[in-house]
C-alpha cells in the first residue's frame, strides 16, 4: 500500500506540472482524505505531490501558490509527526516552511502544541518580529529591495535590514533596522504626498495607455472584487474590467489620455487640471472601448489564391466581405505561381475591395556574414525594399535564418520565383556589397553597391520596377524626322493606313488636331490615344485605328534586371493565349539566350507560332531559333539552316520592333556562312 | 624511425610559414605599387608611374595587379605617347601570360584595334578579327564585348562583306544597348543597309539612332545623312539656284578652282589666286595648310588635314616635305581610302595610281579618268570621257556599276569636269558638252540619276570648275570667273 502511494508521487508530479487546476484539486483532495477518511498515507502522498510540483519553482510563485505550498508543509509536518518512522521529518517540513515564508503562522487547530512550540522555537532562533504601520495604506513594501506584502507583523532574519514603503503619488519612506535574538521592533511609515494619481479600469483589457502621446504601458489582467462598485453600475462584472492601471505621477496642468487597442476605436480623454491639483488619488469611471471593424473583399481572375493578412491565413479566394479589425495589414495572396502583396489599411465601417493579380515573388534570403560599418542601416534598407517595388511581391527574410538555409528552403518549397541575397565583397575593409538576384533555375544578375552611399538600393529598385513592354500602340506608319519638313515625314505605311488615305512621302501636319513636329511627339500622342487617331496631311484628314505592334525586349540593358523580367514573363505567359502567349515565349527565349541557355530557348521557340508577317513576327522567331541552334555547335547546323530558310519566307519580319532591321538579309547571310 | 628533436618543430613550422608570409607581404606590396603608379599617373607624373608599374611587374609578376599594370602601360603608349608599336609588347605579354585575367579582354581589344589600324589590305585584318573573336569566345561577361562586335563589323565592312558586317553591327547595339558603342553601331548598320540597297532600312535605322541616342554625335551625323538621302533619293525636288553663297557674298574669293568637303562638313576651297586652301566654317574663311601653287586636286586627309596635289607632288598640311607623285602631270582627281592609300587619277594616264601608306606605288587598270571622287563603299568613282562612262569601282578597283553618260537623262553630256561625293552614297558630276551642255547630275549609289539640271536652265553664266555636295542636300558650285560660290538647292 505504502509502495503504491510512493509510486503515485512521480505520477502526480508529471501530471500536475503546469496544470494549476489539477494541482489545487490534489491539494483539496489531500486535505479531505485526512479530514474525512483519516487516510494519512493517501493524504501524505498527495501533499508530497503538491510539494514536489511547487517547491522547485518556489522563488517565482504567486502568493496564492506560496500559501498552498506553506499549508502543504504544515500538513506534512503534522502527518509526519504522527508516525514513528516519519517523525524526524516533521522538523524538516517546518524548517522548509519557515524558509519559504517566515511570516506564515502554523494552523494551531491542526498542529499539536508541541509541534507549534517547536516551530516557534525554531523561528525565534533565526528571526525577530517587526511590527509595522503604514499611512496611508495600500502601498508597496520592499524589504532589502525585494517586494513583500505590507503586513502589520513581519519576521525578519537577524541582521540589518532596509525597509522601503512606496505608494503612487507619494514620496517613498525608508527605515533601517538591526535585528537580533528576541528583538521586537516597530517600523512606522508616514508618506508625504507629492502628486495626484489616476487609476483606470478598461473594458476589455490589453489596451495601450498613452498620456500626452507617451506610452505608459498596457492595462492588462482582470480587476478584483474591489472594482465591483465601479463595474456593477455599468452592468459589468468586475472580472470583465482590466486590473487597475495606475498613473502614478500626474504632473500639474491639463493632460490628454489616449487608449488604443487593435480592433477597437481609439479613445481620447481630456483630463482637466483639477485632477492634478490639488494632489489626490482619483479613479476614473471604467472606460469601455468601442469595437472598430471594416470589411475586406479580395478577388482574382487567377485560380488557386489564398489570402493571408499579416501572416495569418484567411482562406482561399474569393473572399467577400470578410470582417476585419480596422488597422493596417500586410496583405498577401499566394498563388500556385506568384503572389500578390500589398500593405492595406482597413478603415472603420468601410469596405475595401481588391483585385489580386499575381506578381513574381522576390524572397530576400538575407545578408551574409562579414561585419562592416553601416551594416544595420543597409540591412534595414534591404528589409524595407518591398515598399519600393511595384511589380514584385517581396518576402522579407525570416528572423535569425542564415542565408544559406533560407536559400535551401526557398529552393525546396519554391514559394518564391526570385531570390535576393546580399554578400559583402571580402576586403580589408568591407565597402562593397554584391547583390545577387536569381531565379530558382539559376538565371542571375549581380549588382555591386556601396552600403554607405545615400541610397544603395536605388539602382536595384529602379531596375526591378522597370518592366519592358512587349507591345506598343502604332498607326502602321513608318515616319522620319526630316529637316525643313513641318512634321514627321511618312516613309512607309501599312495597307490599312494607305486605304485610309495616308500618302507616302508627305509630312503629317496634325495629329488629333494638334501640330506634331517630331516622330517622338507622334509616338507620345499615339501612346496616349484611347481609340482611332486622326492625322492630317496637306488638308486631308484620315482616321487610323490603333494597332498593337509587337516588340522584342531590349537585351543587355542596364535598365532591367533580367531574372525579374524572366519571372514576370513566365507569370504573364500563364494567363495569355494565342499570339500574345507566343510573343511572350519569344521574349522569354530572348532573355534565356542572354543567359546563354540556348537549349531552353529552343524549347520555347520550337512550339511558338506567330500569325503576323510584318515586324516582330514568325520570321523573327525562326531567325532566333536559327541563332540558338548555331550556338549549340556544329551538330545542329542543319537545324540552324532549316530555321534560317524558314525565316527567309517572311521578308517583312524585323528584329527589335516594327521599324527594326529586316530579318531576311541576316538570315541569308547566316545561311551563306553555313555553307 | 628517427624522432625529430623538440627544437626542430618550431623551426620547421617557421620555414613552412615564411613563404606564405612573404607571399602575403608581396601581395600587399603589389597592390601598393599599383596604387602608387595610379596616383602618379593621375597626377600626370607619367615616368614615375611607368617606373612604379615596371617595378611591380619585376617584383611580383604573379600578382593580380600585374595584368592591370600591363594594360595601363599599353594604354599609356597608345593614348599619351602615341606610339602604338610600343604598346604591342605589353599587350603581347598580357595575352600570353594573363589570358585568364579580366584585363585580358581589354588587352585583346586594344591589340585588335592596333592590328586593324596597321592593316593595309583586307587580308591583313584577319589577325585583328582573331582578337575580337577571342573576346567574344573567352569573355562572356566582359564589358568590351559590344566594342569587339562593333570592330568585327567594321573589319567585315572593310572587306566588303556587307552582310556579315551588318550582323555584327546589329548584334552590337541589340545586345549592348546602353553601351557607348551602340550609337556608332547603329550608324554603321544604317550605312551598311544602304550599301546593301535597303534605303528604307537605312533611313529607319538612322531614325532609331536619333530617337534612342539623341544627344550623341552619331545622332547629329544621322540627321544629315537621313536628310540628304530623303532629299536626293526620295523627294528629288528640281534643283534651283539659290545664288551666291554663303549669304549672297560675291567677289570674295581669288580664283577658286577646287572644292572638297571635310569630314566635319566644312567646305574646303582652293583659291588659285592665293595658291592656298581655305576652310569655310559658317561664314568664316581661314587659311589651311601651306601654299601649294598649281594644285589640281584637293582632299581632306587624316585628322582633318588638307592634302593638295599638283604636278610638283603632294603637299600635306600634316607633313613638311612634298611627296613626289612621279610622272603624273595632268592630275584630274584624288581620294584617300580606308587603308591610307591615295588614289590618283591623271588625265593622260590610262590607269589609276595608288600611293600606299608605306610609300609604295601601284597602278590599277582603268580607263583614263577625267575626274575622281571617293565612295562610301571604300572604292572610287571615276569619269572616263573617252568611253563616255562613269565607273563605280570597288576597293579593289573592280568596276561594280557602269553608267553610260546620258543614261536616264533626256539628252547626253560629253564630258565630266569634276566629281564630288557626300559620304552618304550620292555622287555629283559637273558635266559639259553634248546636247545636255553645262550642268550638274546627281547619281545614287547604284548609278541611277537622282537629280539634274543645266546651268542654262538655272541662268548661270560663270565658269564653274568644281562642285561639292553639302549636308543639307544642296550643291555648292565653284565659279572661278566671278570669284564666288553658288548654291543649288
Amino acid at each position: 500500500m505504502r509502495f503504491r502511494h510512493l509510486l503515485a508521487i512521480p505520477l502526480f508530479c508529471a501530471a500536475l506540472w503546469g496544470q494549476d487546476a489539477a494541482l489545487k484539486d490534489t491539494f483539496l483532495q489531500a486535505k479531505a482524505l485526512w479530514a474525512t477518511q483519516g487516510d494519512r498515507e493517501g493524504a501524505s502522498a498527495r501533499f508530497d505531490g503538491v510539494v514536489a510540483a511547487l517547491a522547485p519553482k518556489a522563488g517565482g510563485l504567486e502568493p496564492e501558490w506560496i500559501q498552498i505550498l506553506c499549508e502543504s508543509y504544515n500538513w506534512l509536518a503534522v502527518l509526519d509527526d504522527r508516525g514513528v518512522q516519519t517523525k524526524p521529518r516533521a522538523q524538516v517540513r517546518l524548517q522548509a516552511l519557515m524558509d519559504l515564508n517566515p511570516d506564515f503562522e502554523v494552523d494551531r487547530a491542526l498542529t499539536s502544541q508541541r509541534l507549534a512550540a517547536l516551530f516557534d522555537r525554531m523561528k525565534g532562533e533565526k528571526y525577530a518580529l517587526v511590527k509595522l504601520s503604514y499611512a496611508p495604506v495600500g502601498g508597496r513594501l520592499l524589504v532589502d529591495g525585494r517586494p513583500g506584502a505590507p503586513l502589520p507583523r513581519k519576521y525578519l532574519a537577524f541582521g540589518i535590514h532596509k525597509l522601503t514603503y512606496t505608494r503612487p503619488g507619494h514620496a517613498p519612506a525608508e527605515i533601517a533596522l538591526e535585528l537580533g535574538p528576541r528583538d521586537v521592533k516597530s517600523a512606522d511609515f508616514k508618506l508625504a504626498r507629492t502628486a495626484s494619481t489616476l487609476t483606470l479600469y478598461v473594458q476589455p483589457g490589453d489596451v495601450e495607455i498613452l498620456l500626452d502621446g507617451q506610452s505608459l504601458g498596457y492595462a492588462i489582467g482582470k480587476a478584483g472584487s474591489d472594482a465591483a462598485p465601479l463595474a456593477l453600475p455599468l452592468g459589468l462584472r468586475p472580472e470583465e474590467l482590466s486590473a487597475a492601471f495606475v498613473i502614478p505621477e500626474l504632473a500639474p496642468g491639463k493632460h490628454r489620455l489616449e487608449l488604443r487597442a487593435p480592433c477597437f476605436r481609439t479613445r481620447t480623454i481630456e483630463l482637466g487640471a483639477e485632477l492634478a491639483t490639488p494632489a489626490a488619488d482619483h479613479t476614473l469611471e471604467p472606460i469601455r472601448m468601442e469595437p472598430s471593424r471594416g470589411t475586406l473583399s479580395v478577388n482574382s481572375a487567377w485560380p488557386g489564391g489564398e489570402l493571408f493578412l499579416s501572416g495569418q491565413s484567411r482562406g482561399p479566394l474569393p473572399v467577400a466581405d470578410l470582417p476585419v479589425c480596422s488597422g493596417s495589414y500586410d496583405l498577401l495572396v499566394r498563388f500556385p505561381a506568384g503572389g500578390f502583396a500589398q500593405r492595406i489599411t482597413v478603415e472603420e465601417g468601410q469596405s475595401l475591395a481588391l483585385e489580386a493579380r499575381p506578381k513574381p515573388r522576390l524572397a530576400f534570403a538575407g545578408l551574409e556574414g562579414g561585419d562592416f560599418t553601416g551594416r544595420a542601416r543597409f540591412l534595414a534598407q534591404l528589409e524595407a525594399l518591398g515598399d519600393r517595388l511595384q511589380p514584385l511581391a517581396y518576402l522579407p527574410a525570416r528572423p535569425d535564418e542564415p542565408p544559406a538555409e533560407a536559400l535551401a528552403r526557398l529552393k525546396a518549397s519554391r514559394e518564391a520565383e526570385l531570390v535576393l541575397i546580399a554578400r559583402p565583397v571580402p576586403d580589408k575593409i568591407i565597402h562593397r556589397v554584391e547583390l545577387v538576384l536569381a531565379t530558382l533555375d539559376g538565371e542571375e544578375a549581380r549588382l555591386v553597391v556601396k552600403p554607405l552611399e545615400q541610397d544603395p538600393l536605388g539602382s536595384l529598385a529602379a531596375r526591378l520596377n522597370a518592366v519592358p513592354r512587349l507591345q506598343r500602340p502604332g498607326l502602321g506608319l513608318s515616319v522620319l524626322d526630316v529637316p525643313s519638313e513641318p512634321g514627321p515625314w511618312v516613309l512607309a505605311a501599312s495597307a490599312p493606313a494607305l486605304k485610309a488615305g495616308i500618302q507616302i512621302g508627305k509630312p503629317l501636319l496634325q495629329v488629333q488636331g494638334k501640330p506634331v513636329p517630331t516622330a517622338q511627339g507622334l509616338q507620345r500622342l499615339v501612346e496616349a490615344a484611347q481609340g482611332p487617331v486622326s492625322v492630317s496631311q496637306e488638308g486631308a484628314t484620315a482616321s487610323l485605328p490603333l494597332q498593337m505592334e509587337a516588340l522584342e525586349i531590349p537585351l543587355g540593358s542596364p535598365d532591367f534586371c533580367y531574372p525579374a523580367v524572366l519571372a514576370q514573363l513566365r507569370l504573364q505567359y500563364a494567363g495569355a493565349k494565342g499570339d500574345e502567349a507566343n510573343l511572350i515565349k519569344l521574349n522569354q527565349a530572348l532573355v534565356l539566350m542572354q543567359f546563354r541557355k540556348y537549349d531552353k530557348a529552343i524549347e520555347l521557340l520550337r512550339d511558338a507560332r506567330l500569325s503576323t508577317l510584318h515586324g516582330v513576327s514568325q520570321g523573327t522567331l525562326d531567325y532566333h531559333t536559327g541563332l540558338c541552334f548555331l550556338h549549340l555547335g556544329t551538330s545542329y547546323h542543319s537545324e540552324a539552316g532549316q530555321a534560317f530558310r524558314q525565316a527567309l519566307k517572311y521578308p517583312q519580319s524585323t528584329l527589335l520592333g516594327p521599324d527594326g532591321p529586316l530579318v531576311a538579309p541576316l538570315a541569308r547571310q547566316a545561311l551563306e556562312d553555313l555553307k | 624511425m628517427r624522432v625529430p628533436s623538440p627544437w626542430f618543430r618550431p623551426l620547421a613550422a617557421l620555414s613552412c610559414a615564411l613563404p606564405v608570409l612573404a607571399q602575403g607581404q608581396d601581395a600587399g606590396l603589389a597592390e601598393r605599387l599599383y596604387r602608387s603608379g595610379e596616383r602618379a599617373y593621375s597626377a600626370k607624373s607619367y615616368q614615375e608611374a611607368l617606373d612604379t608599374w615596371g617595378q611591380l611587374l619585376q617584383t611580383d609578376s604573379k600578382s593580380g595587379f600585374a595584368p592591370r599594370a600591363l594594360l595601363m602601360l599599353a594604354r599609356h603608349q597608345m593614348e599619351v605617347e602615341r606610339k602604338p608599336e610600343a604598346a604591342m609588347p605589353y599587350l603581347d605579354r598580357l595575352r600570353t601570360d594573363y589570358i585568364t585575367s579580366p584585363e585580358a579582354a581589354d588587352g585583346l581589344l586594344l591589340r585588335g584595334l592596333l592590328l586593324a589600324r596597321q592593316a593595309r589590305r583586307p587580308a591583313e585584318l584577319k589577325a585583328a578579327m582573331g582578337e575580337f573573336n577571342r573576346i567574344l569566345d573567352l569573355f562572356p561577361e566582359a564589358p568590351v564585348r559590344g566594342e569587339a562586335r562593333f570592330q568585327l563589323g567594321r573589319a567585315w565592312r572593310d572587306q566588303g562583306q556587307w552582310g556579315r558586317a551588318l550582323h555584327q553591327f546589329i548584334e552590337a547595339f541589340r545586345l549592348h544597348p546602353g553601351s557607348a558603342v551602340a550609337p556608332q553601331a547603329m550608324l554603321e548598320a544604317a550605312e551598311t543597309l544602304d550599301l546593301m540597297g535597303d534605303l528604307p532600312g537605312c533611313l529607319r535605322m538612322l531614325q532609331r539612332l536619333r530617337t534612342e541616342a539623341p544627344q550623341s554625335p552619331e545622332a547629329q551625323e544621322a540627321a544629315w545623312r537621313a536628310a540628304v538621302r530623303v532629299k536626293h533619293r526620295l523627294q528629288k525636288p528640281p534643283l534651283r539656284n539659290e545664288g551666291p553663297w554663303p549669304a549672297g557674298r560675291t567677289k570674295w574669293l581669288k580664283t577658286p578652282t577646287l572644292l572638297a568637303t571635310a569630314p566635319d562638313g566644312d567646305l574646303l576651297i582652293f583659291q588659285n589666286g592665293l595658291d592656298r586652301a581655305f576652310r569655310l566654317h559658317g561664314s568664316e574663311l581661314t587659311a589651311q595648310g601651306p601654299a601649294a601653287p598649281g594644285t589640281r586636286a584637293l582632299l581632306p586627309g587624316p585628322g582633318g588635314a588638307v592634302w593638295m596635289l599638283s604636278k610638283n607632288g603632294l603637299v600635306r598640311e600634316d607633313a613638311a616635305a612634298i611627296q613626289p607623285l612621279g610622272a603624273l602631270g595632268a592630275l584630274s582627281g584624288a581620294a584617300l581610302d580606308r587603308w591610307g592609300a591615295l588614289w590618283v587619277a591623271d588625265a593622260r594616264t590610262p590607269a589609276l595610281t595608288l600611293f600606299t601608306a608605306e610609300g609604295g606605288t601601284r597602278t590599277v587598270a582603268s580607263p583614263t579618268a577625267s575626274a575622281l571622287a571617293p565612295l562610301a563603299t571604300g572604292g572610287v568613282v571615276i569619269a572616263a570621257d573617252a568611253d563616255r562612262k562613269l565607273l563605280f569601282l570597288d576597293a579593289d578597283g573592280q568596276p561594280r556599276v557602269i553608267v553610260p553618260y546620258g543614261q536616264d537623262l533626256p539628252v547626253p553630256f560629253r564630258s565630266v569636269i569634276a566629281l564630288a561625293a557626300d559620304g552618304a552614297g550620292q555622287v555629283a558630276a559637273l558635266v559639259d558638252g553634248g546636247d545636255f551642255g553645262e550642268g550638274v547630275v546627281i547619281f545614287g549609289p547604284d548609278g541611277a540619276v537622282l537629280r539634274h539640271t543645266t546651268f542654262k536652265a538655272l541662268g548661270l553664266s560663270g565658269r564653274i570648275v568644281s562642285l561639292a555636295l553639302d549636308r543639307s542636300g544642296g550643291l555648292i558650285l565653284c565659279d572661278r570667273r566671278n570669284d564666288l560660290l553658288i548654291r543649288l538647292n
